[in-house]
């Protein structure tokens, strides 16, 4: 699903948090948004998502206008909070997405199980949420995100907290996806993590300062490392594509 | 819609601590109320001074008397013996000093009047009936449908107010929200699964207060039920809508004197029309109001349907306002 994004503002209180935003993500691309903490990559995603309204401008995924309700049927979304129910266990909690999705109940244990095991969570799928660690509910919660396969997957810092081996499970079972045919939109303030997507963007205070294949960008620093990017001076707004 | 219904009913199964307070919690609260308020069988301290003897023998049959040879000053002498009331006699006639009004002095003026009337017997005596009389022995029959309306309706108001905001913070709302529900679906689902949460705990209050607490119900207790259970929709209802302007919990928390209280006010417990500069009209605006009232008609009046209907029709057309008012409130989170 390709998404446009075209000259998107967003303020709060007097705040520029997006200063005209414009992108295109290609569809079957795993895409990341890098930046540091407050740099709007959040507020980004939620425009995206059809979460909250742009100030101005407009978000297009698979060619409709966002919001609309149909295309959240197609469309994953993990929060950066776990944004689990504390009460259920992991099972209920995927079950509970999952009939709001609309998933089929005859698919829904297999897929769920399958799920589990992605996360390394499968043993404890009955275990009550409040009772997990904040990793565990972190894998629970992309599993949840996952569970109706979506064909636009938005991931909000999907891999803090989660162990250097399951972090690579994740990534590898993502990269699976994207040579399905899925979208992948992840947010991360973790440079390492930018080399497993195809494409990314940085922004810096709401502005998008750099934007290319992740080989591209690597190939612009002067040691490979992709953080160098956010000190070059004067380092400007990217071109931003006539929407 | 169903998918909510049945979350809420399964969080609450795992959530035994939540469960337990919304069942017992108001039945604890009922109990104690019911012997708070039930009748007292205190004796008043009274001293007398340069009294009859007939009187002082007559009186000491209501209450424990002690007489005084010298009149003491009345302040120091209440307070430091702990006597209700000193009575002394001069020219201009009888005295009686009490500390302050309070339900003591109250007793306390109660005994010297049973005390007068029984020395004057001749005097044709007030008969007093009410056409709608409680003859139970407990306070708590006169005001029990205050009770048991705001109690039922407040502790489902903290519960479905506290779990919306914790919805809201905890990006479970905003998770929700990025799926294809409806808003609609939303907040019929919460309505509907706190509601039955709610109704359950209307039965539960409701049986324990006719058959445990013997309180009266001179109508029909299936009646009193659903006017309760038409209480705790509303509540439910009220206590999403005033989650939206909390921002944490303590924050609803704090609309409770706000929301709350005034309520209490025009739920029968002052009567309306007393109420000063029109005031009273606000109770209109108030759900507890229309729930309380037809409580009142059904446990004191004894009245039916056909009498109460106008302020059943109040609670669902309340219901559904705040409904109405919930989903357009969501549209904060989902344009959609």
């Amino acid at each position: 699903m390709k998404i446009e994004v075209c000259e998107v503002n967003k303020s709060f209180k007097q705040q520029q948090v997006l200063n005209q935003i414009s992108l295109t993500i290609a569809g079957g691309r795993i895409f990341c948004l890098l930046g540091a903490s407050g740099s709007g990559k959040t507020t980004l995603l939620r425009i995206m998502m059809g979460a909250i309204p742009a100030d101005g401008g407009s978000v297009t995924v698979g060619g409709i206008a966002v919001p609309n309700r149909q295309l959240l049927a197609e469309m994953g979304y993990m929060p950066q909070n776990e944004a689990l129910y504390e009460e259920l266990s992991a099972w209920e909690n995927l079950k509970f997405f999952a009939g709001l999705q609309r998933q089929s109940r005859k698919t829904f244990a297999a897929d769920a199980e399958a799920l589990l095991e992605i996360v390394d969570m499968a043993a404890c799928k009955n275990k009550l949420i409040r009772d997990c660690s904040g990793g565990m509910k972190k894998r629970i919660s992309l599993a949840v995100a996952l569970i109706h396969k979506p064909k636009l997957l938005v991931l909000d810092e999907p891999t803090v907290g989660v162990d250097p081996v399951l972090r690579r499970k994740i990534w590898l079972y993502l990269r699976q996806l994207r040579n399905e045919g899925t979208t992948i939109v992840v947010t991360t303030h973790v440079m390492d993590e930018v080399t497993q997507c195809d494409d990314a963007a940085l922004l810096r205070n709401g502005h998008i300062i750099a934007r290319d294949t992740v080989k591209n960008l690597i190939a612009q620093t002067p040691d490979g490392n992709i953080e160098e990017l956010f000190f070059i001076d004067n380092q400007s707004e990217a071109e931003a594509p006539l929407c | 819609m169903l998918s909510i219904v049945k979350r809420i009913l399964g969080q609450m199964k795992n959530d035994k601590r939540s469960l337990g307070l919304l069942l017992f919690a108001p039945l604890l609260v009922l109990t104690l109320l019911f012997f708070i308020l039930s009748d007292s069988s205190y004796v008043p301290k009274l001293a007398v001074y340069d009294m009859s003897e007939k009187f002082v023998a007559e009186l000491e049959n209501h209450a424990t008397v002690s007489e005084e040879t010298e009149k003491p000053e009345a302040a120091d002498y209440l307070e430091d013996n702990e006597i209700d009331a000193l009575i002394w006699s001069d020219s201009a006639g009888t005295h009686i000093e009490l500390l302050e009004k309070n339900s003591k002095s109250a007793v306390a003026l109660e005994a010297i009047q049973d005390t007068n009337k029984a020395l004057q017997p001749t005097q044709k005596e007030l008969i007093i009936d009410y056409v709608y009389e409680s003859t139970g022995d407990n306070q708590l029959d006169s005001l029990s449908f205050v009770f048991l309306g705001v109690i039922s309706f407040f502790f489902v108001f903290i519960l479905s107010g506290m779990s919306f905001v914790r919805e809201r913070f905890g990006q479970t709302l905003e998770r929700m929200l990025m799926t294809p529900i409806r808003r609609i679906d939303v907040i019929g689902g919460y309505t509907l699964g706190y509601g039955l949460l709610a109704a359950v705990q209307s039965v539960v209050i409701i049986l324990y207060a006719v058959y445990v607490l013997q309180l009266q119900v001179e109508g029909s207790v299936a009646l009193c039920t659903l006017v309760m259970i038409l209480m705790a929709f509303s509540a439910v209802s009220v206590g999403a809508l005033v989650s939206i302007f909390a921002n944490n919990e303590l924050q609803l928390v704090q609309f409770i004197p706000v929301i709350i209280i005034p309520q209490i006010f025009f739920s029968g417990l002052i009567p309306i029309d007393t109420i000063p500069f029109g005031l009273g009209n606000l109770c209109y605006l108030t759900p507890i109001y229309y729930g309380c009232t037809a409580l009142e008609m059904i446990m004191i009046q004894g009245k039916g349907v056909v009498e109460i209907w106008p302020w059943l029709a109040g609670s669902v057309v309340f219901i559904g306002v705040l409904f109405l008012a919930n989903v357009t409130a969501l549209k904060k989170y989902r344009r959609l």
